[in-house]
């Protein structure tokens, strides 16, 4: 097992290497005017414009730019990123907990809702319960995440005053931001209640309670669907048959043998879930105003700021191959039939 | 289950919307977060409304003024009648306040002046504001040569410039400089040299000053921190929340502001703006012309409009030379009905009548909600060169046609033309722009052709500096108030837009030149006048519209003034006179 781990991760810096150089070759496609336009807000300072362009190396041949750039990656510098205004390897640190704490607090109930109504939708075909959750499971599909994101704000913020946008109050950001709260985790939830500040806990949470359940609802659908058609797959097998003919409780049936073999495409859907919420939940995190990861990507890849474009590609990749790591010891452990490494 | 979310949600409990939330602090919702704090680095209107409220300035404008200043860290303002300015306008000695101290509470000195504007000048970073003061202090915009290389009379020609007597600062200008007070106005506040110095920044001596000559943004000091004197602090800048707190400075020399924090918070999104303005956590918020009538009738919610700005936007510019190397805007590149040559927009006549083809008064009835008045030049109405009696175009068809007919020596007319017109992705003004001209255009001749595209804002870049694009849709924010901050960019041949444009005109040089260098406020405006009736025949630009714009905030919030050349305003501002009831 540690073997086999150690095999995936040694990969790691080869799939970074390609990520990045794939990267830096799509972007000298770009002109130096096209890429200094990062610099340039207003056209009063294009007469400079070529000063930026020397001031910044954009001329210098591609590898060039790419071996200074892997230099300075090689002295721990990913270079200074101009969306985020900070260096990138500080924005990563700066923006992943937050990604990451809406991720963990949204993931476990997508998981939850989607595996179980998935599995009665199953059970159940063409009752009610499998009814409902196929309704739940198109509108989720359909409805664009901006547009559920802002009925819920609209609802529960704008009319009831009940859940706001943003990570906390002004209030909480005075305390969180003060010399005597320490930042154990990056986690604030965690962080309010490992400071002893339960209000503070209760304020944050209240702020997260949207965005999860925009991303609960947007993305359980996928998982309920997948699993509801695997759950039907395998209790459609001769196997199943042959369990209910010895008379085998159906309980039984469904949790120890149907779900069990459903769950494989599942934990592969649900790795993918993971690295998809954390590397970014962009249209979530804007309309909601959390200071995620995914809000930097995508604004650092609109203005074209490389070293942003490429601090969080390598958070992305990095990701992807835990995620598959993660992914395929799950397979051992809910399938014995697999053994990883043989 | 449905009891459980309920009980939840009543423990994490309703306030109220209709109760101030708030009154110490005044929170401000916009789009942009700012780029730096680093007053001779910082060259955006979101950084240098922060500056202008954690520094001071020797002047300000008074109130609502674009013309009257008001002194902050000088005693008075110089005029010719109490000898602050020369008999030849070229010295200008300005009496400094005593008494006012940093935010840590050393006092500002007369060296702290001098250090701050000669730093202003020397930091000179590649497409930053360092060229406003250059300009009339040493004569030149930049302290680099074409070839990048700091030119070697610039620390002689500085020192030359600016130099303290006692408590009088003494600017010395190679020529008289009209516009002088009214930069000082606004940009190289004072920092505070020893708090610089400590923390690595230039010293003040001519052995280091090159150090520090187009530095990288965050190698400064000063660049996420801040040491002034002005009526606020810096508290905090996150990053990562795009937030930034000020607080009170209680030592300020005109008394404490009223508000304890200002909170000025990036949030990208609309929608959210107007919810947290509705229920009271924000007091007010950034918001564009079209969005108003969703901001109408919200309870307790205030909006201000018909506020005058200095600006001119959108502006139509032709590219009178098209480079013409491997461009798909200019179709054939030739006069064949599927294109047009490179020199297309050089012919007067092609020009006029574009001019003619526009729905200016539709433009600002429909688009603009009828807020705003068809321009008369490039000069804003809100500037003393404006001439409201100045010439316009307006959309007839008929001459239109006429100077088609004769363009190009006649031939436009049979063979017809297709080109692109260009303008950034997500302007809808400058979008509706291109639209119309096409619509009126292709109506006159079913030979003529213009399609519209929309492209990001780097391509755009790219195609508008290496002059690409045959039109071009754009618009102009003042630096200062003074007429000479747009007739020199939009007329003079070395300005911003006709360089790209490729259009050269003597006269108007020799205009805009004698314009600036002279004092005379009636002679000034005669000239500015006469360059602008030029330009109507010229043609080189069409102006729409001289805009106002509208401010939203709670009705709770006093205080507030409007003045167009402050940053920000009127959506952020100045908020030292701002109180929240």
């Amino acid at each position: 097992m540690l073997k086999f781990c150690l095999k995936r991760l040694a990969f790691l810096p080869f799939v970074m290497f390609g990520v990045t150089a794939l990267l830096f070759s799509c972007l000298q496609f770009l002109s130096p005017e096209m890429r200094a336009s990062l610099y340039i807000k207003d056209p009063r300072q294009l007469s400079q414009l070529e000063a930026v362009i020397e001031k910044h190396g954009l001329r210098k041949p591609v590898y060039i730019q790419y071996g200074l750039w892997l230099k300075q990656v090689a002295r721990g510098e990913l270079g200074y990123s101009e969306t985020a205004k900070m260096p990138v390897a500080q924005a990563v640190k700066a923006f992943f907990p937050a990604t990451f704490e809406l991720t963990l607090i949204a993931f476990f109930p997508i998981m939850i809702v989607g595996v179980y109504f998935g599995v009665l939708s199953a059970v159940y075909k063409d009752k009610l319960i499998d009814h409902v959750s196929r309704f739940v499971a198109i509108t989720g599909y359909s409805l664009p995440s901006f547009v559920l994101g802002l009925l819920l704000l609209m609802v529960f913020y704008g009319r009831l005053h009940w859940f706001p946008p943003g990570r906390y109050d002004l209030a909480t950001d005075m305390l969180v931001h003060a010399d005597s709260f320490r930042h154990w985790t990056g986690l604030l939830t965690l962080d309010c209640l490992l400071n002893g500040e339960g209000k503070a806990f209760l304020t944050v949470a209240k702020h997260m309670v949207l965005p999860a359940t925009t991303l609960l609802y947007i993305s359980v659908a996928l998982l309920l669907r997948i699993t509801r058609s695997t759950m039907l797959e395998e209790l459609s097998k001769d196997y199943v048959r042959t369990a209910r003919a010895k008379g085998l409780p159906e309980k039984v049936i469904i949790r120890k043998h149907a779900l069990a073999n459903a769950l494989i495409p599942v934990v592969t859907l649900s790795s993918l879930m993971f690295i998809g919420l954390l590397g970014g939940v962009v249209i979530t995190e804007t309309v909601f105003d959390f200071p995620g990861i995914g809000r930097w990507g995508v604004q650092a890849a609109q203005q074209l700021d490389i070293p942003g474009v490429l601090g969080s590609t390598l958070l992305a990749a990095f990701l992807f191959v835990m995620a598959n790591l993660v992914s395929d010891l799950l397979y051992a452990v809910v399938d014995p039939r697999i053994r990883v490494g043989n | 289950m449905i009891r459980l979310i309920l009980v939840v949600a009543l423990v994490l409990g309703a306030v109220p919307a209709t109760a101030a939330k708030n009154p110490d602090a005044y929170v401000y919702l916009t789009i942009s977060d700012a780029d730096s704090l680093d007053p001779a680095y910082s060259y955006d209107t979101a950084s240098h409304m922060l500056v202008l409220n954690i520094y001071e300035p020797l002047f300000q404008f008074d109130r609502t003024s674009t013309s009257e200043l008001i002194p902050l860290l000088a005693t008075a303002v110089p005029t010719r009648e109490n000898g602050g300015i020369s008999p030849d306008g070229r010295t200008y000695t300005i009496t400094l306040r005593k008494g006012v101290k940093f935010h840590d509470g050393t006092p500002v000195t007369p060296e702290d002046v001098k250090w701050s504007i000669q730093r202003f000048i020397l930091v000179d970073r590649a497409a930053g504001p360092s060229a406003l003061l250059m300009e009339p202090l040493l004569g030149y915009p930049s302290t680099r040569g074409d070839d990048g290389k700091i030119l070697s009379d610039v620390w002689v020609d500085v020192e030359k410039a600016v130099s303290v007597q006692g408590d009088k600062l003494i600017l010395r200008l190679p020529r008289p400089y009209a516009p002088l007070l009214s930069i000082l106005a606004s940009w190289a506040p004072v920092l505070s040299k020893s708090w610089a110095a400590k923390n690595g920044d230039w010293d003040g001596s001519e052995r280091t000053w090159e150090k520090h000559n187009n530095p990288s943004k965050q190698a400064s000091p000063f660049f996420e921190r801040a040491m002034g004197s002005g009526p606020f602090k810096l508290q905090r800048w996150d990053r990562k929340t795009k937030e930034i707190i000020l607080e009170r400075h209680d030592g300020y020399w005109r008394g404490p502001a009223k508000i304890k924090n200002v909170v000025i918070k990036g949030v990208n999104e609309f929608g959210t703006r107007k919810l947290m303005l509705q229920a009271g956590d924000a007091d007010a918020i950034y918001a564009d012309r079209p969005l108003l009538t969703q901001l109408q009738g919200i309870a307790g919610v205030q909006i201000i409009d018909d506020l005058p700005t200095v600006e001119m936007n959108p502006v139509v510019f032709f590219t009178h030379e098209i480079n013409a190397a491997g461009n798909s805007f200019i179709g054939s590149g030739k006069l064949d009905g599927a294109g047009i040559p490179p020199d297309f927009f050089n012919d007067k006549d092609v020009r006029k009548a574009f001019a003619y083809s526009f729905d200016y008064k539709g433009f600002i009835t429909d688009v603009m909600r009828g807020k705003g008045t068809q321009a008369t030049g490039a000069i804003p109405k809100s500037l003393p060169g404006h001439n409201p009696k100045g010439r316009k175009h307006s959309l007839d068809p008929k001459l239109a046609e006429e100077h088609f007919r004769k363009a190009l020596g006649g031939r436009l007319w049979e063979e017809g033309f297709k080109f692109t017109i260009a303008f950034n992705t997500g302007n809808l003004p400058r979008q509706t722009v291109c639209q119309i001209l096409k619509r009126n255009i292709e109506k006159l001749n079913p030979k003529f052709k213009i399609d519209v595209r929309a492209v990001e804002w780097p391509t755009f870049l790219d195609n508008y500096k290496s002059s690409k694009l045959p039109i071009f849709v754009m618009g102009w924010n003042a630096d200062y108030p003074d007429p000479h901050n747009f007739a020199f960019p939009f007329l003079h041949s070395k300005g911003d837009y006709p360089m790209t444009q490729k259009f050269k005109n003597p006269e108007f040089d020799r205009l805009v030149e004698e314009a600036n260098s002279t004092t005379n406020a009636a002679k000034r405006k005669e000239v500015y006048a006469k360059l602008q009736d030029l330009a109507f025949d010229e043609a080189p630009q069409l102006y729409i519209i001289d805009g106002v714009r509208y401010r939203t905030q709670r009705d709770w919030v006093k205080g507030w003034y409007h003045n167009p050349i402050f940053p920000d305003s009127p959506y952020g501002g100045y908020f030292y006179p701002i109180s929240k009831d």
